[in-house]
């Protein structure tokens, strides 16, 4: 039965083309972007990338590559972990596992939620402010902490959230059996939300390795290969940055490397993780 | 990025134990006897995981006391002044002194007075940008975003095997790093606006009458205000369209149901989901403003820095995080940092005003965020 | 157990990291504009001194005076010398020395596409380009200066530096003495407040700016315009004459620096006198503190003004190969006895070189 009126039906049809041509636009962008910055960087990776150290413009060898960025990204990436991490479990153990008795449960998981939304170059001043200025130098921790700053709440909420899938029973059946709550955590509740939980936390891996603002002013970057954070620290996305911004076509296509490395890290760490998610099942949450 | 979301409704409350607290139930039979040594160990990582959170919580509160400290100085300095003052110079400047009728004033010896101007600091053209790149990228992408999210929920289940590449592509763009988009910018995007786009736009602003405001006089660059604002666009499409698309599926059947058994059209069925979506999608329209309000990467590359304001999309500009990129590395004075401290703290409270009042709305409609 | 044998690789790497240590680091950052040079001197220091690690980061002269003034770099290099406030801030004028090294050229850089000849400038009109009241480069006062040449109707975008820098502080400081205006709208220093124009990071984001847009007028030391192949224009000098920029013509300009000399080492030679000096010359420096035991290290010392004495003796030899004026022998035995004042804990440095 047509109640509609031509007009209306017309809109309707304009509307339903509209929607798929914007989302075809979308996907467009993605391809355009991704595109355009996959062509340019193989023409432009090569060995030297990862073999060589940057070298500046005037002196032999130039441009050299990104090594010591590559090295440093992965030290402070690694360091931040080892912050970041634990103590983002633990803060997502407490709001999954303790917070029905814990009046301090709500406010943490809303600070959670709200410190996700800090923009990454904030965190980088309060990086300069508290372990820059009074160490006396630039320096590795610095980023570090300032990466840990940003992984914290990501790792805290979808630790919580993959907790909380855990069905009851398991708690209800290990307390039966007598565990203490500790032991019913570590030893049944995290080893069975245990492949989403890693997913939560490569992703958070992903999002930081990809941080340029944060370490723009804590580690600053180094000409050399460094492995004491304590000083000046190479990162591969400050060097890209500078690369990028150079006068010099060589400079540029360091640059242009760097991101096609840097973004084919990335895809392989959200590929895997979406297809463990698949694998393990956890329904609705798979699709994201 | 967004970490991984969840169902808008939880499946489940949060569990607990009996007994809860780590510690064992008082004075029941418990079948088996746990030794002291285990509920001691039982009490410290209880202990370890509210360490834990007190640490989030003091990580936020580090932030602001850290902030407000280090942008004291300037707040002191330069007061409600900083929010509405456009000059940004950090050097002392000598003005030759003038009296009352504007006269210069010589002293004993004939020579002029000059009076130093100390560096005065004001943010309203960082403001200015942030708002404007923000409302650029905006307009641009919820368009866009919508359409995508209504494909997404409505279309895309009636030719199933495309939902998941859809999703996951879309997704894909929210993991491709600020950077990565500024490079794109510098290289493709704004030689493309200087060569092509912005003389036409431009030579159109100058002709049509109600449009003049648009028009510059200066060069185009095509680093500028309308550049940083499409880049940004790119850059907060994927999540208005996920969190769209989560709010969207969250419309009961019922509704949509309801309106097609009326004889209501494809879009006026959509129209409806979106109504009863409207704050849900109003939070996720302000998350990815928050979002554009507080990315700096890919701005700073393309934003022309210029600490002006200027009516037009295709004049240089700034925005607060830009101008953080680029200046506090060599801020070189104390009220300089200061000054730039506080910027950062406008940013932030900005951001954190956008974060919250898109959660609660978002929230407000179900029972998780998890975004 | 994945823990613990995580925590024991990193332990083993740092271990081995730090075990590099026998090498001495020197840090230095700072100005750009000689960027060009001491990134060379470095490279050419190390190797003959395989165990002295130098790296200088490029950030723009007031990242380096801040450095050297919060102790985070060894050495600064600065083409702008220290204010008082900025000299307070470090302790004290008598605590602070600055080195002259090289003389170098600020040159105006354009874009002009389909101008082919050899644009030439002059400082009112810069000022007044900068000012934004030339807004055009077919202004007729541009046009008039190059004998009536045809530009092109396009829009100047002027460019200008974001950062602390010694460039703008030697470029201002010239546009300062050729316009009132100027002087009394925008001033000098090292960072001001253009009315006008896009602006970039360091000299290379300048020069990158001005390849890549066109119409645009920016200026950078001269090694980025020529390194880059980009135009830059001719300038009247003071006495009238037009004037390239080069390494002959910046050590023109520098000839009566060292009469100059006789209270301080920090001495402006832009705008000179002198049939072929270029107007927009200006010294560099680089700035240590009198007392090395900030360095805390005695070795770090010894390298430290071993390297100076290298760099502003043999070094100077490699300047005109990238387009600097090297000191002027006068000059050079000046900037000696200043490195040979400078103390460890208030004796002087061993010269025992390495």
């Amino acid at each position: 039965m047509q109640i509609a009126s031509a007009y209306i039906r017309g809109k309707s049809h304009l509307m339903f083309g509209l929607c798929i041509l914007f989302t075809t636009v979308i996907l467009a962008l993605l391809g355009m972007v991704s595109g355009y910055l996959i062509s340019l960087g193989y023409k432009s990776v090569d060995l030297a990338l990862f073999t060589q150290l940057p070298v500046p413009a005037g002196a032999s060898g130039f441009p050299g590559g990104l090594q010591n960025g590559i090295v440093g990204s992965i030290i402070m990436i690694a360091l931040a972990s080892l912050i970041g991490i634990p103590i983002g479990m633990l803060t997502g153990i407490y709001l999954a596992e303790y917070s029905s008795r814990a009046w301090l449960a709500g406010p943490v998981r809303f600070i959670a939620d709200v410190l996700t939304g800090v923009p990454s170059i904030v965190v980088g001043i309060l990086g300069y402010e508290l372990l820059v200025v009074p160490l006396g130098t630039y320096n590795g921790w610095a980023g570090a902490a300032a990466l840990a700053f940003i992984m914290i709440p990501l790792v805290a909420r979808t630790t919580e959230e993959m907790l909380l899938l855990v069905p009851r029973g398991y708690r209800e059946a290990s307390v039966a059996l007598g565990a203490t709550k500790a032991r019913t955590i570590l030893r049944v509740i995290v080893p069975a939300a245990f492949g989403s939980v890693i997913t939560g936390i490569v992703l958070a891996i992903a999002r930081v390795a990809g941080e340029t603002a944060p370490l723009l002013f804590t580690a600053l970057g180094s000409r050399f290969l460094e492995s004491n954070p304590s000083r000046p620290f190479p990162s591969l996305t400050v060097q890209i940055y500078h690369a990028a911004m150079e006068p010099y076509k060589e400079e540029n296509r360091k640059a242009w490397a760097g991101i096609l490395v840097l973004l084919a890290l990335i895809f392989v760490l959200n590929v895997t993780v979406r297809l463990t998610m698949r694998a393990s099942g956890y329904g609705a949450r798979a699709a994201r | 990025m967004s970490a991984v979301s969840g169902t808008l409704q939880s499946p489940m409350q949060s569990p607990s134990l009996p007994g809860d607290g780590g510690r064992l139930p008082q004075g029941g039979a418990s079948i088996v006897q746990q030794g002291g040594a285990e509920s001691r160990a039982d009490m410290l990582f209880a202990l370890l995981t509210r360490g834990a959170a007190v640490f989030v919580l003091i990580m936020l509160s580090a932030l602001v006391v850290v902030l407000v400290t280090a942008a004291m100085p300037s707040i002191s300095a330069f007061k409600i002044h900083f929010l509405t003052s456009s000059s940004w110079r950090p050097n002392e400047r000598e003005v030759v002194k003038r009296d009352a009728q504007g006269n210069i004033v010589r002293d004993t010896d004939g020579e002029e007075v000059t009076v130093t101007l100390p560096p005065e600091f004001g943010a309203l053209p960082v403001i200015y940008g942030t708002v404007v790149s923000s409302s650029i990228a905006l307009f641009v992408a919820v368009p866009l975003s919508i359409g995508a999210s209504l494909f997404i929920v409505r279309i895309g289940p009636r030719i199933g095997v495309l939902l998941g590449p859809v999703s996951f592509l879309i997704e894909f763009l929210a993991a491709i790093p600020s950077i990565a988009y500024g490079i794109w910018g510098l290289f493709v995007v704004a030689p493309f606006l200087q060569d092509h786009l912005e003389p036409a736009l431009n030579a159109i602003a100058g002709k049509v009458f109600f449009l003049r405001i648009f028009h510059t006089d200066q060069g185009l660059t095509g680093r500028d205000m309308l550049c940083a604002g499409l880049i940004l666009a790119v850059m907060i499409l994927p999540i208005i369209t996920s969190l769209g698309r989560d709010v969207l599926r969250g419309v009961p059947r019922v509704q949509i149901e309801g309106s097609l058994a009326l004889g209501a059209t494809w879009w006026q069925s959509c129209q409806v989901m979106l109504r009863y979506g409207r704050t849900g999608l109003f939070g996720a329209i302000m998350l990815g403003l928050a979002r554009a309000a507080g990315e700096t990467m890919a701005v700073a590359m393309v934003i022309g820095n210029a600490n002006r304001i200027s009516s037009s999309p295709f004049a240089p500009a700034q925005t607060m995080s830009s101008l953080l990129a680029n200046e506090f590395a060599e801020a070189n004075s104390n009220i300089q940092r200061s000054a730039l401290v506080e910027v950062a703290l406008i940013l932030l409270v900005m951001s954190l005003l956008f974060n919250v009042v898109a959660r609660y709305l978002i929230v407000g409609r179900s029972a998780r965020p998890a975004v | 157990m994945r823990i613990q044998s995580l925590l024991a690789a990193a332990g083993l790497a740092f271990v081995l990291g730090s075990a590099a240590h026998a090498d001495v680091r020197l840090q230095g950052g700072g100005a750009t504009f000689p960027a060009p040079i001491y990134q060379r001197w470095v490279t050419e220091y190390q190797k003959a001194h395989p165990d002295v690690k130098i790296d200088y980061q490029a950030i723009g002269s007031g990242g380096g005076i801040k450095g050297i003034t919060d102790k985070t770099f060894d050495w600064a290099g600065s083409d702008a010398p220290m204010s008082k406030k900025e000299l307070q801030a470090a302790g004290g004028a008598e605590k602070i020395v600055e080195i002259p090294t090289v003389a170098g050229a600020v040159v105006l850089a354009y874009n002009l596409p389909g101008f082919n000849g050899e644009l030439k400038l002059d400082g009112p009109i810069l000022a007044d380009i900068y000012l934004g009241q030339i807004k055009k480069w077919n202004d007729p006062r541009i046009a008039a200066l190059n004998g009536g040449a045809a530009l092109p109707d396009l829009a100047i975008t002027t460019v200008h530096r974001t950062d602390g820098s010694g460039t703008n502080y030697i470029f201002t400081n010239y546009l300062s003495t050729q316009s009132e205006t100027f002087k009394n709208k925008i001033g000098a220093g090292k960072q001001v407040e253009w009315p006008t124009g896009t602006g970039g990071p360091q000299n290379a984001g300048v020069t990158q700016i001005v390849q890549t847009t066109h119409g645009a007028l920016g200026y950078v030391e001269l090694a980025y315009a020529l390194e880059n192949k980009i135009p830059f224009a001719t300038l009247k000098n003071r006495d009238g004459h037009f004037v390239k920029a080069s390494a002959e013509s910046v050590s023109m300009a520098g000839e009566g620096a060292l009469n100059q000399m006789s209270h301080g080492l920090a001495v402006n030679i832009w705008d000179q006198h002198g049939e072929k000096a270029y107007p927009i010359s200006s010294f560099t420096y680089i700035i240590v503190y009198k007392d090395l035991d900030y360095l805390r290290d005695q070795d770090k010392a010894r390298a430290l003004t071993d390297f100076l004495r290298w760099a502003t003796s043999e070094g100077e030899t490699l300047a005109p190969s990238l387009d600097y004026a090297p000191l002027s022998a006068g000059v050079q035995k000046k900037v000696a006895s200043a490195i040979n004042s400078l103390t460890w804990s208030g004796h002087p440095v061993a010269t025992a070189s390495r």
